[in-house]
């Protein structure tokens, strides 16, 4: 019985041997003398299994919607979700597309990313900031003062944010787009008063843009960090801390209703 | 008598230093030749280089007529050998032991297995794991392989070395019988003259890497025996025997003579005549110390 | 021959080695099958969701904020801006890498073992292969046969090369076999993507196809039995130069293990692609994923290995013909 067992094991093993080498083949055949094909674009033609029953959040943008600053991680999207969960027993799924420090320009690409729109178009609420990196810069346009580079900025920046509305029209006609606009992190340093104002006018032409579009909401932030800035700063005084984000999650939460008939 | 194993020159060198410092000697059909020496005389140095497991720096080996460096398989056919301590593996039985080493060497079918299990007795517990086996169940066992495969020579390091008095004299019985009856020759290297001299029909004497001696056990040990005389008055007494035989010397109140067979008897009678009173005569085989000593010169075991 | 290799093959199977190795391979099977089984049910608690586009896009939206964070090494930016363009092609592609089922866990499992585990494994083998009879003083009697010594350590070589053949064996059918019972057994024809090719910080998608998964797996067996003869090769040369077990054990221990953490510090010192411990992770040509060192590819890696293996080879049959054995 024993050699028995010895001659099962060598048997299984010179088969195996035999398998492995040709596996060796396989992989000279198709890693060294492969040509080149063209690989075919797969058409998506998935279902889509748009789950009715659930609800779907996406959130687009900067550091803001990544939540960079609140320590528990959350962002005023969590803040957001907690709240929703409060008013609705529907199952809800949230996809935060938002990568830290995107500028106006980056998100008009990530738009073209055919799994982004996909998301998107299941999508039943938008939550998005941007423009502050293409605004400060990291703090650069506050140290090299010039209004005449801001304005150019601002230009470039409108283009792209209308691209960004446009295409989530495109993509989702029916989905509420809220566009969180700017805060004056800068209030307390001494030239606030420059600084404020362009941020007002910064935030009134993106609600311009905003305007052109239904369903697409621009929520002011501005009052929100207008007397406390250092309470709800983070650290680096640019990101909001975790009561900052609060602020902004309950007051785009407030918004958001479920009562029969408020659907779009 | 036919020469199987022929050994000439042989040498070996390690560094600078030469172990072996040219060796000849044969063994002869039938005949149990013993290796005597102390320890680190050379002697399993010597058996490694018979066996192969070695290379000589030079010299000749051969066995039945085979080179053993030029024809290694043919040559190592004809021996059988236990290298020190019979060493096989634990965890397989006695019988699986057997199987393996059969395998190795063309022919061998698994009667002569049979055959040598119950040659060296071993029936009972053959297919018990060797882990459980008493040393000298090994013992028999590393002899079982050595005869495997129908050796003309058996070449045993150390055959007795920890087995109890009882398995000392089965395995002297039982190498005399293999060389007597099979027609085996069988080479026994040992640091004990008393073993040797009970199972050996040749010796060879190594010291230091050369051999001193090679003679007839009888030979060997008649010129070596000593006979000690206890006598009063001493100096009357060693008078008297030097004028009968050469008197070695004194030793514990004893006289030292040569031991002459058939002579005791009348030495005593002219002792006895001359009045002296012999309290003590002792007929002593020389040990292997005395043997060293005498054959070296001096030279003491270390 | 075969006799002897019979031989071998009886001694490896009686020293119950290769039934210890099938016994942990089964016990971490278990234990990665439940760790994979526990991330599927967070990740999947965590986005409200199992669509896998879903959690991909996600990864890659968190590897770029992972590459907008400051503080991160070179290195690691490079690997992460390489597995980023990676994910963005499985996702344009529709295609998913991470598709449930036996087989890719197998997939997984190969491609994380190929580096510690599987040669750690054939070391426990090969290690006293040579080094058990010379310790245990029974290469006296195996060598004093009327066999050459070429002959009786090709026969263990032989023996060699089967059990590592068997432990690749066990490793795919205990973790097909496992994992299956959680995951499915189905998934041989999934799609998967190779042929990428790094060269600085671009991924080189010329020479991308794709591939069923059980060509893929194949493939990476290959791979897989490739590194474990050649590291099963290295052992054998220290267990036949060597009379202690365990020191071949430690002397290989150290270097698979210091090849683990060079691979993760060697970029800047180029001649450590020389080495054969940062050479054993071929699978990653296979995937992608961007090699330690720049410059390095696959038919470097298996060159470099060969080259060990052959002249590990060369010196165990010079040492072990030429030997005094005492």
């Amino acid at each position: 019985m024993n050699s028995n067992i010895v001659k099962i094991i060598a048997i299984l093993s010179i088969v195996a041997s035999g398998l492995w080498i040709f596996g060796l083949g396989v992989m000279v055949q198709d890693q060294f003398f492969h040509k080149a094909t063209p690989l075919r674009k797969e058409i998506t033609s998935q279902t889509e299994t748009a789950n009715d029953q659930q609800l779907h959040l996406v959130a687009l943008g900067d550091s803001l919607t990544r939540g960079t600053g609140d320590e528990t991680g959350k962002g005023y999207v969590g803040y957001i979700l907690d709240e929703l969960r409060t008013k609705t027993k529907q199952p809800i799924q949230v996809t935060n597309l938002a990568i830290k420090g995107q500028r106006s320009a980056g998100l008009v690409k990530q738009l073209q990313q055919a799994e982004v729109q996909r998301q998107l178009k299941q999508a039943d609420f938008v939550f998005m900031t941007i423009g502050g990196n293409d605004l400060f810069q990291g703090g650069e346009t506050i140290r090299n003062f010039s209004i005449a580079r801001i304005n150019q900025t601002k230009a470039s920046y409108l283009r792209n944010l209308d691209a960004i509305f446009r295409t989530i029209r495109t993509v989702n006609p029916q989905a509420i787009v809220f566009y969180i606009s700017l805060y004056n992190p800068f209030n307390q340093l001494n030239n606030a008063k420059t600084t404020s104002a362009i941020v007002r006018q910064w935030n009134y032409d993106s609600a311009e843009v905003a305007a052109r579009y239904p369903n697409i909401i621009a929520v002011p932030t501005y009052d929100l960090f207008e007397l406390h800035a250092n309470e709800y700063l983070y650290s680096d005084q640019f990101h909001p801390n975790k009561e900052g984000y609060k602020l902004i999650g309950e007051r785009v939460a407030s918004l958001i209703t479920f009562t029969k008939g408020e659907r779009k | 008598m036919t020469d199987t194993l022929v050994v000439q020159g042989l040498r070996k060198t390690i560094g600078k230093k030469e172990i072996i410092k040219g060796l000849s000697f044969t063994l002869r059909e039938g005949e149990v030749f013993g290796f005597l020496g102390p320890n680190g005389a050379g002697k399993t140095t010597t058996i490694r280089m018979l066996v192969g497991l070695i290379k000589p720096t030079s010299g000749h080996i051969s066995i039945c007529g085979y080179d053993l460096r030029r024809q290694f398989s043919q040559a190592i056919r004809h021996i059988g050998c236990i290298v020190e301590n019979p060493e096989l593996y634990p965890y397989l039985s006695g019988w699986e032991n057997l199987e393996h080493f059969a395998r190795m060497v063309p022919n061998i079918p698994k009667e002569r297995i049979s055959e040598v299990v119950e040659l060296v007795g071993l029936q009972n517990r053959i297919h018990d794991r060797v882990r459980t086996y008493s040393l000298g169940m090994r013992q028999r066992l590393g002899i079982a392989q050595a005869l495997l495969g129908n050796p003309k020579v058996l070449i045993l390091d150390e055959p007795t070395n920890g087995l109890d008095p009882a398995g000392i004299r089965e395995m002297r019985e039982f190498i005399r019988f293999l060389a007597e009856k099979e027609g085996l020759s069988v080479l026994v290297s040992s640091h004990l003259l008393s073993e040797i001299q009970l199972m050996c029909d040749r010796v060879a004497i190594m010291s230091k890497g050369e051999i001193i001696r090679i003679d007839t056990v009888e030979n060997l040990l008649k010129e070596q025996a000593r006979v000690y005389w206890k006598a009063a008055p001493l100096d009357q007494a060693k008078k008297i025997l030097a004028e009968q035989t050469t008197v070695l010397g004194e030793k514990d109140d004893a006289i030292v003579t040569f031991y002459e067979a058939g002579q005791l008897s009348a030495w005593n009678e002219k002792l006895v005549q001359a009045g002296i009173r012999v309290s003590e005569i002792q007929p002593k085989l020389p040990t292997l110390e005395d043997l060293f000593i005498e054959l070296t010169g001096g030279e003491t075991i270390d | 021959m075969i006799n002897l290799v019979y031989n071998e093959m009886l001694k490896i199977v009686r020293k119950k080695r290769l039934f210890i190795i099938a016994a942990i391979i089964a016990v971490l099977v278990g234990l990665f099958t439940y760790a994979q089984l526990k991330h599927v049910q967070e990740v999947q608690k965590r986005l409200g969701t199992n669509d896998w586009r879903t959690q991909l896009q996600q990864q890659i939206i968190d590897t770029q904020n992972r590459l907008n964070s400051s503080g991160i090494s070179e290195e690691w930016r490079k690997f992460l801006q390489i597995r980023l363009q990676q994910q963005q092609y499985y996702l344009d592609h529709n295609i998913n890498p991470s598709a449930p089922g036996a087989p890719t866990f197998m997939r997984m499992f190969v491609e994380n073992s190929i580096e510690l585990f599987l040669p750690l494994m054939v070391m426990v083998v090969v290690a006293d292969l040579v080094s058990s009879e010379a310790s245990g003083g029974t290469i006296k009697l195996l060598l004093t046969r009327p066999v050459k010594r070429w002959k009786i350590l090709l026969s263990k070589y032989i023996a060699m090369l089967l059990s590592v053949s068997f432990i690749v064996l066990s490793l795919v059918f205990l973790s097909y076999l496992i994992s299956g019972t959680v995951f499915g057994y189905s998934g041989w024809n999934l799609p998967l993507l190779t042929g990428f090719a790094v060269h600085g910080e671009e991924l080189d998608t010329t020479n991308v196809h794709l591939l069923s998964q059980w060509k893929y797996l194949l493939i990476e067996l290959g791979l897989a039995w490739f590194v474990a003869i050649v590291v099963g090769t290295l052992t054998f040369m220290l267990s036949v130069l060597m009379r202690s077990t365990a020191a071949v054990m430690g002397i290989m221990l150290a270097a698979l293990i210091s090849g683990a953490i060079l691979s993760n510090m060697v970029s800047s010192w180029k001649s450590a692609k020389y080495l054969f411990m940062v050479n054993l992770r071929l699978t990653d040509y296979i995937s992608g994923t961007a090699p330690p060192i720049d410059g390095m590819t696959l038919g470097f890696s298996m060159s470099v290995l060969a080259i060990w293996g052959i002249a590990a080879l060369f010196i165990s049959f010079l040492v072990f013909t030429k030997r005094d054995v005492y």
